[in-house]
């Protein structure tokens, strides 16, 4: 069969055709929102006129079977009409509040996970892993599944002073941007990589890798025409390996993965902030990773018990100070936790005035 | 199908638990078709040796353009001819992520017949990501995208596909029509974003208030922060409904980071003029409290993961800007940022780090835009800096006329 | 200039870096105005018409993209030489 007339340039379809009437009507005119419970919000327009939006959890990674249950879910309760979330959950938005409960009941029948709203634990924002990256050194969807299975309740009903978002990174090229998350897994190469110097001179550019180096641990060798890494100054984050090929810096026994915390994005209250390393290593541990999951549930609760009501991790910590995170989580204080890289002089204490 | 069956014991235990699971997703893909198949045992060898055996992309993609397409190959073809080629096409979302099933199904539809039937609904930058297909679907698959109103997104040193929060479409914070906007400078840019031009990649996302619900503040080189000039209206009664439920004084009051507001038990008052509109009383009252005034945004720059040199926030650049169509003011700044990193930026650096290195005033000069204290925390430190000649003549100027009026302006 | 002049010396810029420097796109267009006086636009404009038939492409490797003269397996996957 002859394939259609291709376009160029078109650019995505106009939003406005998959804007439900309810919203057309209302656009830019919504009065306020409540929260019913974790699984649901209503929207209520100038007009009077109601939105209600479910969320459903899900795991980025969907077979367009699935796609095709989300789409007759739609069909059945919302006109056709539903969207994603920045956080890959799904929401259905019904108009007709008759409708709500019997899309909730079919949605729980199905075994689709309703919440995520509010403050508790939606989402984790992650990359591709084994699944499909070639810089990954862990696989982001497991440790995100296995992580999820265990905070489920926070995603379902449990609240927590604020809302913690988790974030997966497999690298740390980090494509998912999670190096401002109240906690984030970011795996990390602990070894300097390995050269092989024959096929360096067809496949790479000196000066590029030379630059891509953040610590200038790179120089040439041109004994080998390629280059020598300086294991004195490398710290491994792998850029040299994504300009360059034969730089091998995969290592299935060191690679593993580190722990930032106290990160957030939005300006409320306090300025956004990045996450901090408070954990620098634990091994690769697959399927389910048991005590990278363990970590973030007990960081978690320790969060629970200590902050107050709408102080996000980071505002907690920065409250409490660093000393009292570290001797309320009991977890060990490392060299790796002293910014020796470009942060230095902003993050040393300069006052005798912490605490014991 | 007479696809080979895959004996999978790790990943099988990412089947178990409330959470969705991605190995689930995986298996029912591959139930009709060869290439998730094979990508379901590719994994679980990844599960067993614990190290990925996908390799750096190769060339591949559609004619004329430059992105849209990630070339994919695993190391271990042989053992997984269906994951040999496994390509990622990045399809350019609708704003807001908002479809009907009418178009999600004729999605699906393409894809079952081309490509794995994985997807990733969505992928970090917004883009529909179709995971896996070989080289020679790739036009195929384009031609039916196209030709029914799809169009690829961005890969590679060129514009990414911009997105955006939910913003007015449903959501009461909203200063600006983020959806309309993310659509005007996508189509205003195609040809940055289909053809790599650039130094590096380039984002831009755009969030309707301060919550920056896309993360633009921490993940784009333009990051587009809806805000207002004006005041916080109070509905007195709707703040006595809160307070049935609420510590306003805990919860509000002294969480107020400029402590511009006070709640005397009746009223609720709010010092406007000291308010950084950060956004929170608004949010946890939202029944009671609404920005009035002017809308627009704050325009913030250069914000990055860590590669190469250390993650970035993006900083303030233009402090105000209205944000109406056609945009024009604003895809013109836009234009100007690029001719000023493409002058000065070297392959593979992000515009932060070009300012970082050329200088913030370099940057500003070229754009035409003032220095002004809403872009700094606080002032230099050191006394080490650049005066130009203009510079001197300037306060020497403004020196004189002080002599003449007999009175000192600072 | 005219446009098909500029297309010859674009390919032959093209050739003679391969092998040696991954042209960025802005690296031909600033090349070629500067050796043959000619306006960046008008080089742009014959760059663009030589992909968009195949006769140069746009390649990603090394985390950065450049343009380069096709293979021709390349050409044969587009179909423009059997």
């Amino acid at each position: 069969m002859a394939l259609p007339q291709r376009k160029t340039d078109i650019g995505p379809p106009n939003y406005k055709q998959f804007l439900p009437p309810v919203i057309q009507k209302n656009y830019g005119k919504w009065k306020y929102h409540e929260v019913i419970n974790p699984g649901s919000m209503v929207h209520v327009a100038e007009s009077g006129d109601k939105l209600w939006t479910v969320r459903v959890a899900s795991p980025r990674l969907l077979a367009t079977d699935t796609i095709r249950e989300h789409c007759d879910i739609a069909d059945k309760y919302c006109d056709g009409f539903f969207r994603y979330t920045t956080r890959n959950n799904v929401e259905f938005l019904v108009s007709d509040e008759k409708k709500l409960e019997p899309l909730k009941k079919e949605l729980k029948d199905k075994g689709f996970k309703m919440g995520g709203i509010g403050a508790g634990i939606t989402n984790v924002v992650h990359t591709q892993g084994w699944v499909h990256c070639h810089s990954a050194c862990t696989d982001a969807s497991g440790i995100v599944k296995a992580m999820m299975d265990e905070l489920y309740e926070y995603f379902e009903s449990k609240r927590l002073p604020n809302k913690v978002r988790l974030a997966v990174a497999c690298c740390v090229n980090m494509c998912g941007a999670v190096h401002c998350s109240d906690i984030a897994i970011v795996a990390v190469h602990t070894k300097v990589p390995t050269i092989a110097h024959e096929n360096f001179k067809n496949m790479c550019e000196l000066p590029t890798v030379i630059g891509s180096c953040p610590t200038r641990a790179i120089s040439p060798d041109p004994a080998q025409k390629s280059v020598k890494i300086n294991p004195e100054k490398c710290m491994y984050c792998g850029n040299c390996f994504t300009v360059c090929p034969p730089i091998s810096i995969k290592d299935p026994e060191r690679d593993g993965v580190a722990i930032v915390v106290g990160g957030k994005i939005n300006s409320l209250r306090t300025n956004p902030k990045f996450s901090k390393l408070v954990i620098p290593y634990i091994s690769n541990e697959p399927p389910r990773w048991p005590k990278v999951v363990a970590a973030v549930k007990h960081i978690i609760e320790v969060y629970a018990k200590n902050a107050r009501k709408h102080e996000r991790i980071g505002e907690w910590i920065e409250r409490v100070g660093w000393e009292r995170f570290f001797s309320l989580t009991g977890i060990d204080f490392t060299f790796q936790a002293i910014d020796d890289f470009t942060f230095m002089r902003d993050t040393l204490r300069t006052a005798s005035t912490f605490k014991w | 199908m007479a696809g080979k069956k895959y004996n999978t014991p790790l990943i099988d235990e990412l089947e178990k638990g409330p959470w969705p699971s991605f190995v689930t997703e995986m298996k029912k893909a591959a139930k009709n078709n060869e290439m998730a198949n094979d990508a379901v045992g590719h994994l679980e060898k990844c599960y067993s040796t614990r190290v990925g055996y996908w390799k750096h992309g190769g060339i591949v993609g559609v004619l004329g353009y430059g992105g849209g397409v990630i070339g994919r190959y695993s190391e271990i073809g042989n053992e997984f001819p269906g994951v040999a080629h496994f390509h990622t096409v990045r399809i350019n979302q609708p704003s807001g992520f908002f479809y009907t099933s009418k178009a999600l199904r004729e999605i699906c539809d393409i894809w079952d017949k081309y490509g794995s039937g994985l997807t990733n609904v969505h992928g970090s930058t917004g883009d529909l990501v179709l995971l896996g297909t070989k080289t020679d679907a790739l036009e195929p698959i384009f031609a039916e995208y196209s030709s029914r109103g799809w169009d690829l997104g961005g890969s590679g040193s060129a514009l990414r596909t911009p997105s955006c929060c939910v913003g007015p479409a449903r959501c009461e914070w909203s200063n600006y029509d983020t959806l309309d906007l993310t659509y005007a400078l996508t189509q205003e840019f195609q040809d940055e974003l289909h053809r790599p031009t650039f130094s590096y990649k380039f984002k831009i996302k755009s969030s309707g208030c301060a919550c920056d619900c896309v993360a633009a503040l921490a993940r784009a080189d333009l990051s587009i922060i809806g805000t207002w000039k004006g005041d916080i209206k109070i509905d007195q009664s709707e703040v006595k409904n809160y307070a049935k439920t609420m510590d306003i004084n805990a919860e509000i009051i002294n969480m107020c980071p400029t402590g511009c507001m006070s709640y005397d038990g009746k009223e609720l008052k709010i010092n406007n003029a000291e308010c950084n509109r950060c956004m929170h009383c608004i949010t946890r009252m939202t029944k009671a409290l609404k920005p009035s005034g002017e809308r627009g945004a704050t325009l913030c720059m250069g914000s990055k993961a860590p590669i190469v040199v250390g993650s970035l926030l993006s900083w303030v650049i233009v402090p105000f800007v209205k944000l109406e169509p056609p945009y024009t003011e604003l895809k013109a700044l836009i234009r100007k940022i690029w001719d000023w990193w493409d002058e000065n930026g070297k392959p593979r650096e992000r515009i932060g780090e070009v300012i970082e290195i050329k200088g913030m005033r370099s940057f500003l000069e070229a754009i035409g835009v003032p220095p002004q204290p809403q872009q700094i925390k606080e002032p230099r430190k050191d006394p080490f800096m650049f005066y130009t000649d203009d510079d001197i003549a300037a306060y020497k100027a403004k020196e004189a006329e002080e002599k003449k009026t007999k009175k000192y302006k600072f | 200039m005219d446009i098909n002049v500029l297309k010859d010396k674009i390919y032959a810029f093209s050739e003679a870096a391969k092998g040696k420097k991954k042209l960025k796109e802005k690296d031909i267009i600033k090349g070629i105005s500067e050796a043959e006086s000619a306006d960046p636009a008008e080089v742009k404009k014959a760059l663009r018409e030589m992909i968009d038939v195949g006769k140069l492409m746009y390649s990603y490797g090394g985390g950065a993209s450049s343009v380069e003269i096709p293979s021709e397996e390349y050409l044969r996957e587009k179909g423009l030489i059997k």
